[in-house]
């Protein structure tokens, strides 16, 4: 059973003056994983970009350079992507029963990656740390602490974290910025799906236990009877959680369940930091910007949307 | 100060500061002469400009005249555990950004390089050309109690001391000239040879003629002088981040008539804001793209971005087994014994010795902290941070009578805590660079000394030149250089940026500015004394015209205190004074060293300090200006002639070496267009304000005295007209005599030869030029008989007007110059984070 899709993100920056040089980078291009096989994919930016290159970072995502050296005062990024998905979403039951505390033992001794390349032990060890979104704050372990039960199956810590973020904190668009704190959005309670999987990410780090941060898309389904709107859908985030046996599995907070088909990735770093979909720099005398992004992920040969 | 760090004299004794290595004893300096040679090093440094710290607070360099000295075996083992420590630090570098195999609980804890904010993922499998990633290394080294060198730290970001150590060498030189001169001295060039052939060698392959530049954060840096000092010695170019962009996959310099690429950047921006497109986010330090320009091949940077990650003590506590492992060695140089809290077994014994410990911090973006000074609470508090974080630890031994913490004396983190009851201490920073397959060390390095245990040169440590005794087999004369010179290839072009050109434009405009003001208030000063006290003579009344002159009649009046003639001399805060000149002076030729000779900075000190003393000096009561109200006026003008004529004379020293010894380029043609704007201004506004209202014929014949006197024309103007001459001569020397070097028609001419070589960026210069050619028709079209004619009411009417449109169109055109040449790169800024735009949660 497989699915493809077919995604197109787009991205729209108006400028109230000229900009005349836009230096970018875009982490918009899905990764070829197991599960995932990427059919065609390309990035379009208008103005075209007098330099551009293609490149694999060091998570091994695919990132694009651009350099617009025309003046505008509007710049339009545009990923287009043809994906096949066959990932089975694993039943929590039938995850290995390895209980958090000897993952993060291991991790810690160094006996979790024997079995694996060394490189892996690097990579384990990376995802044990803080890092610029995910804080080791008091605030974040004691809102982790009753979860992580003494012996408790990894996935079980997995699975309650994510029931607990749907349950305990309130999604809402705009209430949160790139320079919240992980305090700030425990004080609130409301955040976005990068916040949920932030503090899922710091709680499991807290404990020793591995865990990242995946960029991507999730395919959204119209209310019963209506139709669905074009450039509705929108970037996700989730978190990728290491478990001895099974390897990396990953899990959406914001929806409670574990990821299956119907989820696209894009790449994965340690948290948003390292794989923002868009960044850049500007030179412009002007000051703000109005931003729209729109994000259609859609069963192939449905009618595209732009 | 006691000499810690010297070799051990003949007679076994350390500390040394004994001169018995000397060839001749009846040389030993005798401690009169030592104190003359201090305070001859103190006046050498300050005449050099060399200065420590961040721009508002520069401090003067300074410099113990008598030498670290040590001997050529001590050296020759300590030069191959510096060499060796070098190619083991490179060999980690390259691993950490490659196949990381190295990184592995038993040799190298993989968190030790990811936990460190200096380990740049974003330039992972990156690689210089030449085979070495660490091309530039400095080590920290001390001697313990029984004298055996320790390296605490080594400097991989950024290295920097370099040029104070040769500037050292140069003082001292001169200071101890007969010392220096009997001993056999290892020199320090050949590690500065070795450094600019590595820069050539290190090139894209693509660049056989590479073109480089020094990146510098600017000015404001705390190592400033450092950085100009080697980017001159070195021949590069100083460049900031505003003056680059990255075009097409290559980095360029923003030159005068268009960018220039850049292919090597030998870096002091610590390498993470480097780029805040791909490194940190609104650096203002860096150019967005760098780091693209490097990936694709265009751009080699020295050190490569990321090498900050070796500045980390685990990886001081892992050396010896990785020197086993990838050498196959034991390591030369030991290290001050560390333990870097990542391991368990080291945390739990840092955390029993917290008070006998250093505490460095992984990286020198956090604080060290010295063990012993802390209380109990405090070292509880520090035991709960370390506990929860323990990557973020090591502990280090104190390594000496004093111990020490880090050094930081870079623009790193300086020590958070002081002890002053350590006995005196002193650290060696010792420098490395790759070089045709192999490291050269530096005959010697930068030494420094410090009371307490904290050795820093922002604390007030004091520096001392390093002097490795030569053997007998060793040539007295400078070594050749094995691979020989890079080939000469003299390079066309503009070669300078935009700021530069800038820079040196304002360099001329002060530097004409405070010696029209010193001129102005030295005629003042001198009339003052003869005339205050009669203000009803026509001396006193010509006397009251030219105070008024001193001050723009325009500007915006300070209603309540008038400034004194002390204050337009001396006081900084007034833009209108000598002392704010000098200070835009000296900041313009700071961030231009590269470009002008050391011997420019030199007259600029001597007038600082004539400034400054004078400043310094109370002559109560400040006096306003107006005349013959007070009853000692002399205190208005008392000290101010010997300061102005210091003023001047340093002044025209400036302007003699620029003339005589500046290259004729563009920048030398800004420079000067700078000084010819300046002055053709001044002569105009002095005009304007002096002449042009009614005043009585004896009262203009001593305002026309002191026109004439004040423009450095008197001598024509006497020789020349009449005795009676008046007005109508003055206007004929100083505005259309176009052979007087005073006169607005010579500043005209040579601002248009001036400006006509110098490119320009996109704009056309028409608007400049036809300004410049009006400015010519003023002056040929004026009659000085018909203008110097008063109108009934006694007003000068008609030379009013063509002096007012002289002076807006010399307003104008400054303006059209900073347009037309230094077009200002329009502002960088981060876009804004598409973090929240249309998330969306599924229905449940």
């Amino acid at each position: 059973m497989s699915r493809t899709y077919d995604l197109v993100h787009r991205t729209t920056y108006t400028y109230p003056q000229e900009v005349t040089d836009s230096y970018g980078r875009t982490v918009m291009t899905p990764r070829d994983l197991p599960g995932q096989t990427v059919l065609t994919s390309a990035v379009e930016i208008d103005p075209a970009p007098a330099d551009s290159a293609v490149q694999h970072d060091y998570f091994g995502n695919r990132t694009t350079y651009y350099c617009v050296t025309e003046p505008h005062t509007r710049l339009v990024v545009t990923a287009r992507s043809t994906i096949e998905i066959t990932r089975v979403r694993p039943d929590p039951a039938s995850l290995p029963t390895v209980a958090w505390d000897e993952t993060a033992t291991s991790v810690q001794t160094g006996s979790a990656a024997a079995a694996m390349s060394p490189d892996a032990l690097v990579v384990l060890r990376e995802m044990v740390l803080p890092s610029a979104h995910v804080t080791f704050v008091d605030e974040v372990r004691q809102w982790a602490a009753p979860s992580f039960a003494p012996g408790r199956p990894l996935g079980d810590v997995v699975v309650d974290l994510c029931h607990r973020i749907r349950h305990e904190l309130t999604y809402r668009t705009g209430s949160t910025t790139v320079s919240t704190t992980q305090r700030q959005l425990l004080a609130q309670r409301t955040g976005v799906c990068q916040d949920f999987a932030h503090l899922m990410i710091a709680a499991l780090r807290l404990h020793g236990v591995p865990a990242r941060y995946v960029s991507g898309y999730l395919e959204t389904l119209p209310p019963p009877g209506r139709e669905k709107l074009r450039g509705a859908d929108a970037s996700h985030a989730w978190v990728s959680v290491w478990i001895p046996g099974a390897g990396w599995v990953d899990a959406d907070p914001t929806n409670d369940q574990l990821v299956d088909d119907r989820y696209v990735v894009l790449g994965w770093g340690r948290d948003y930091h390292d794989v923002p979909p868009l960044r850049g720099v500007i030179f412009t005398e002007g000051s703000g910007s109005k931003l729209s992004v729109q994000v259609d992920l859609v069963p192939s040969g449905s009618p595209a949307f732009a | 100060m006691i000499d810690v760090l010297s070799s051990a004299g003949p007679n076994g004794a350390r500390p040394g500061g004994t001169w018995d290595w000397l060839p001749e004893q009846a040389a030993t300096p005798s401690e009169s002469d030592l104190a003359r040679a201090r305070s001859e090093a103190e006046g050498l440094l300050a005449d050099h400009g060399v200065t420590y710290g961040a721009a508002a607070e520069h401090e003067p360099w300074r410099l113990d005249p008598a030498p670290v000295v040590i001997d050529e075996d001590e050296w020759s083992r300590l030069e191959a555990g510096i060499a060796q420590r070098a190619e083991l630090l490179d060999a980690v570098l390259q691993d950490l950004y490659g196949p990381r195999r190295l990184l592995a609980d038993s040799l190298l804890p993989p968190t030790a390089a990811v936990a460190h904010p200096g380990f740049l993922r974003t330039v992972d499998g990156l690689r210089l050309p030449g085979g070495r990633e660490l091309v530039l290394t400095a080590t920290d080294l001390a001697r313990d109690d029984d004298g055996t060198w320790l390296a605490l730290a080594d400097r991989t970001q950024a290295p920097s001391g370099a040029g104070y150590a040769m500037e050292g060498r140069r003082v001292v030189a001169q200071v101890l000239e007969g010392v220096y001169r009997q001993t056999p001295i290892q020199r320090l060039g050949p590690f500065f040879r070795a450094l600019r052939q590595t820069l050539h060698d290190v090139a894209p392959p693509s660049a056989p003629q590479p073109r480089i530049a020094l990146l510098t954060p600017g000015p404001g840096s705390e190592t400033a002088f450092d950085q100009a000092y080697l980017a001159s010695m070195l021949g590069l170019p100083l460049v900031e981040g505003s003056d680059l962009v990255v075009r097409d996959g290559r980095l360029w310099v923003r030159g005068l008539g268009g960018t220039e690429p850049v292919d090597v950047l030998l870096r002091r921006v610590d390498a993470a804001w480097c780029d805040p497109l791909d490194l940190r986010a609104g650096s203002r330090l860096g150019v967005p793209g760098l780091v693209r320009a490097v990936r694709a091949g265009n751009l080699s940077v020295v050190n490569p971005l990321g090498s900050g990650v070796l500045e980390n003590p685990a990886v001081i506590a892992a050396l010896p087994r990785l020197a086993r492992t990838v050498l196959d060695q034991d390591l030369l140089l030991p290290s001050a014994p560390t333990w870097w809290c990542g391991e368990p077994s080291s945390a739990s014994y840092v955390l029993e010795h917290l008070a006998e410990l250093v505490l460095v911090p992984l990286s020198r973006e956090d604080h060290g902290v010295l063990g012993w000074t802390l209380d109990a609470t405090q070292r509880d508090e520090l035991a709960t941070r370390i506990s929860a974080e323990p990557w973020r630890w090591a502990g280090q031994a104190r390594v000496g009578g004093g111990a020490l913490l880090d050094v930081a004396g870079d623009d790193g983190t300086g020590p958070g805590e002081q002890d002053r009851s350590g006995s005196g201490v002193g650290v060696l920073r010792t420098f490395a660079v790759a070089h045709r397959g192999a490291y050269t060390v530096m005959a010697g390095g930068l030494a420094r000394v410090a009371d307490g245990p904290v050795v820093s040169s922002r604390t007030g440590a004091v520096a001392k030149d390093v002097w490795v005794l030569a053997g007998a087999s060793e040539p007295a004369a400078e070594p050749a250089d094995a691979g020989g010179e890079a080939p000469v290839a003299r390079r066309t072009g503009v070669g300078i940026s935009s700021r530069t050109a800038e820079n040196l434009f304002w360099l001329g405009r002060y530097a004409e500015r405070a010696e029209d003001q010193a001129r102005d208030l030295r005629v003042v000063v001198d009339r003052w004394d003869d005339f205050h006290g009669r203000p009803r003579s026509a001396g006193g009344r010509a006397l009251a015209v030219l105070v008024g002159a001193l001050v723009d009649p325009d500007a915006p009046a300070d209603a309540a205190h008038a400034p004194t003639l002390r204050e337009l001399a001396l006081d900084r805060s007034r833009p209108e004074s000598i002392a704010a000149s000098i200070a835009g002076l000296g900041n313009a030729a700071a961030a231009v060293r590269d470009q002008l000779s050391t011997d420019t900075f030199g007259p600029l000190a001597r007038i600082d300090r004539a400034l400054r003393a004078e400043r310094a000096r109370q002559r109560v009561p400040e006096q306003g200006l107006d005349l013959g109200r007070f009853d000692d006026a002399r205190a208005a003008t008392a000290g101010l002639r010997p300061v102005l004529d210091r003023t001047l004379e340093g002044l025209l020293a400036v302007a003699g070496i620029v003339a005589e010894g500046l290259v004729r380029d563009v920048g030398w043609h800004l420079l000067d267009a700078g000084r010819r704007l300046e002055r053709a201004q001044h002569v105009v506004a002095a005009l304007r304000r002096t002449l042009v209202d009614p005043l009585p014929r004896t009262v203009e014949a001593h305002v026309v005295d002191s026109v004439v006197l004040a423009h450095d024309s008197a001598i024509t103007f006497r020789r020349r007209y009449p005795e009676d001459a008046g007005v109508t001569a003055v206007l004929d020397l100083l505005l259309l005599d176009d052979a007087n070097p005073r006169s607005l028609a010579f500043q005209i001419e040579r601002l248009r030869r001036d400006l006509s070589g110098v490119p320009m960026r996109s704009r056309p210069t028409d608007e400049r030029d036809r300004l410049l050619a009006q400015l010519g028709d003023l002056v040929v079209e004026l009659d000085p008989a018909a203008a110097s004619a008063r109108d009934t009411d006694g007003r000068r009417v008609r030379l009013a007007e063509t002096l007012d449109s002289m002076h807006w169109r010399l307003l104008a055109v400054a303006d059209e110059i900073e347009k037309v040449h230094f077009a200002r790169p329009v502002t960088a800024r981060a876009l804004d984070d598409p973090w929240d735009a249309g998330d969306e949660e599924v229905a449940p």
